[in-house]
């Protein structure tokens, strides 16, 4: 098995993890983390699609701008579930979208 | 020099909408002022561009493989349909100064106003098909957002609202043309289009005979779609003669006449075109007779007129549908804009209430009287001329009954022509209206058009001439004005026709002092239902949000259930590719 299998299969994985992850959760706080474990699964196959193509540059460059864009997406994230745990008083899905507030 | 000035008319009146809306609604003074300058300029502009008319590319962008180049000929038939757009829009313009004075929001107004007329421009000169369709959804758009202009009236919300999915349904027929076009000869340049469609294969050149044929009808409120156009008289008065008489109505009759030498030979083409037309002109002539609201009445005539160019087109006189296009366009304008002077200071738009208003305002009774006599057809006036040429093109090449038809359209045309004169100006004042004569602007803009209703036919035999030379896909033959005089006295044609048209006078003449509409009860009745097709267009509407209440509960908005969507869908493509790949 070389490295490259390896990556794929770690990829699949992450990918199944958080789109299970997606499909169950209904807390705020945990769907910015399956969030985060999909976008780590997408960069780590830029990673490897670089080296495969035989331009590891582009695959990585492209790797490093989605972890930036996508760092700044948790924090703006996780700032909005902070506030409506203060405002509404739950992180529960349903729930706030029943309040309609 | 050609590409620049071609370029300017389309930018000239969009730099135009920017400016007007930027100046801010209040400084309406200077609202006023620069739209007035900005489609002067076009107009100038414009009629400058006609002797530089030629079948060349005036200009030309590349625009990649997608789009195709992005290129504009100014020959005779866009020439001449850019001037009536420009003109007729500055004239439009100038006669709104007196009309929306004092109203709100008039930076949204002459904004799309402008924007109108550069992307009607666009549409006639650019020689690309898809941007072709830009420019024509674009002036969907502006028509769309000038009908719902008083947009705290759900009349006029709904008007419009109908406007832009009937003729979106027509953008749909001609996309699919377009997408035919560049999907067979890889190129969506309408010469080479022309040049070689014989290499297309019959069946295709149906489909996109009878697509285009979809969007002409479409959009110029032709049977079966003309209910949009009487609802889209919710548009204040200058707007209705400007896009739904004089310009963009004209776009569906310009897309026919510009391909016809494409689909002549598509079997029931010109058939069915030819059929359109005859219906069109004769259920809607009906519908104007019984119309007691002077600018429905005004717009059905309109529909009713557009019906005589697409069954011009269908006989083959693609001449005698664009000459009638020219003057239609300058006496409905006229009659539009002398309407809309009448709304203005009567404050109504109801017929039964009007009469006797002629001795109020004596100088719009006079010009509507001069448009009248042209869409009468009666001699000497512009109107005459057009609308001989396409009976005698009719009794040439289409079935007898077909000419009946339109002979019994003309006669009903100067019947609810003169019912509509005798209503608005003439008898015992049925209320007591205080009406005044038309303010200067609107007084200039007027004259202006009356004028061209007495003379635009003179301009015949250089028209014919211009054609000819640019268009070489077309069979024209040069008509000069003497050899066209020649043709419609000596024919007789003309002489029957005028028969009719005395009839209708005579009988119109007769029943004048009826309040009534002047045709039987169910006659009536039928045509107020618009022949059952507005029942027609209500069904599909409740069928369509039938449908989509189903649609609707599979749209939860819970996120779970947009999950396993996503997956669902991921699955999917994830087995076509593992498929295709086996």
């Amino acid at each position: 098995m070389n490295l490259i299998t390896l990556i794929v299969i770690v990829v699949a994985c992450l990918l199944g993890v958080g789109l299970y992850g997606l499909l169950i959760t209904r807390n705020l706080i945990k769907i910015v983390i399956v969030l985060q474990l999909l976008v780590k699964a997408v960069v780590l196959a830029f990673v490897a699609a670089g080296k495969v193509s035989g331009h590891p540059g582009i695959g990585e460059s492209v790797a490093a701008t989605v972890i930036v864009a996508d760092t700044v997406v948790a924090a703006v994230a996780l700032a909005l579930a902070v506030q409506v745990r203060m405002r509404l008083g739950t992180l529960d899905i349903p729930k706030i979208s029943s309040l309609r507030g | 020099m050609t590409g620049l000035l071609v370029l300017s008319l389309i930018l000239v009146p969009w730099l135009g909408a920017l400016v007007v809306w930027r100046v801010g609604d209040s400084r309406p003074k200077w609202q006023h002022g620069l739209a007035v300058g900005f489609s002067v300029l076009a107009g100038i502009l414009s009629v400058l561009l006609i002797p530089l008319a030629s079948s060349d590319a005036a200009f030309s962008l590349p625009m990649g493989n997608l789009f195709g180049d992005l290129t504009f000929i100014a020959d005779g038939l866009a020439v001449a349909l850019a001037a009536i757009a420009c003109v007729v829009g500055s004239l439009a313009v100038l006669f709104a100064v007196d009309y929306m004075k004092g109203e709100h929001q008039l930076g949204r107004f002459y904004s799309f106003v402008l924007l109108f007329i550069g992307a009607m421009t666009g549409l006639v000169l650019s020689s690309n098909l898809l941007f072709l369709f830009f420019f024509w959804e674009i002036t969907a758009l502006c028509s769309y957002a000038l009908i719902s202009f008083y947009n705290d009236d759900p009349k006029a919300v709904a008007g419009g609202i109908k406007a832009l999915i009937i003729t979106q349904l027509g953008g749909v027929g001609l996309l699919a043309g377009a997408l035919t076009v560049f999907g067979t000869l890889g190129t969506y340049q309408i010469p080479d289009l022309l040049a070689r469609s014989s290499e297309i294969t019959p069946n295709l050149l149906a489909v996109m005979g009878f697509g285009f044929l979809l969007a002409a009808a479409a959009k110029s409120a032709q049977f079966p779609f003309h209910t949009w156009l009487p609802d889209a008289m919710e548009a204040p008065t200058p707007i209705s003669a400007l896009i739904h008489a004089a310009t963009m109505v004209n776009a569906g009759v310009y897309l026919l006449a510009r391909f016809y030498p494409v689909f002549e030979h598509v079997p029931g083409w010109t058939f069915a075109v030819m059929l359109v037309g005859m219906i069109s002109a004769l259920i809607t002539a009906v519908m104007a007779l019984t119309a007691m609201d002077l600018k429905r009445a005004l717009a059905y005539s309109t529909v009713s007129q557009l019906g005589y160019m697409v069954y011009a087109i269908g006989a083959g006189g693609i001449f005698a549908s664009q000459f009638h296009l020219l003057s239609h366009a300058v006496f409905k304008a006229l009659l539009f804009l002398a309407a809309g002077s009448v709304i203005h200071s009567a404050g109504t738009r109801d017929m039964r209430k009007m009469g006797g208003l002629g001795k109020q305002m004596p100088f719009v009774r006079n010009v509507f009287i001069l448009g009248a006599l042209a869409l009468a057809g009666l001699p000497i006036m512009n109107g005459f001329w057009s609308k001989e040429l396409i009976l005698e093109e009719g009794l040439k090449h289409t079935p007898l009954w077909a000419y009946v038809g339109m002979l019994l359209g003309a006669g009903l045309t100067a019947f609810y022509t003169l019912r509509m004169s005798w209503m608005v100006f003439f008898g015992e004042p049925r209320e007591a209206l205080h009406a005044h004569d038309a303010g200067r602007a609107m007084k200039i803009s007027l004259g202006i058009l009356a004028v061209g209703s007495l003379t635009t036919w003179l301009f015949a035999g250089g028209f014919s001439a211009l054609l000819e030379h640019t268009l070489p896909f077309h069979e024209f033959h040069v008509l000069t004005l003497g050899a066209l005089a020649e043709e419609i006295f000596l024919a007789p044609a003309t002489y029957i026709a005028l028969g009719v048209v005395a009839l209708g006078l005579a009988v119109s003449w007769m029943v004048r002092k009826q309040a009534t509409a002047p045709v039987p009860a169910a006659l009536e009745a039928l045509s107020r239902q618009s022949f059952g097709l507005d029942w027609l267009n209500q069904q599909v509407v409740k069928a369509v949000f039938q449908s989509a209440a189903v649609v609707q509960k599979t749209q939860t908005g819970e996120m779970n259930w947009n999950v396993v969507g996503i997956i669902g869908a991921l699955v999917v493509v994830l087995g076509i590719l593992l498929w295709s790949a086996s």
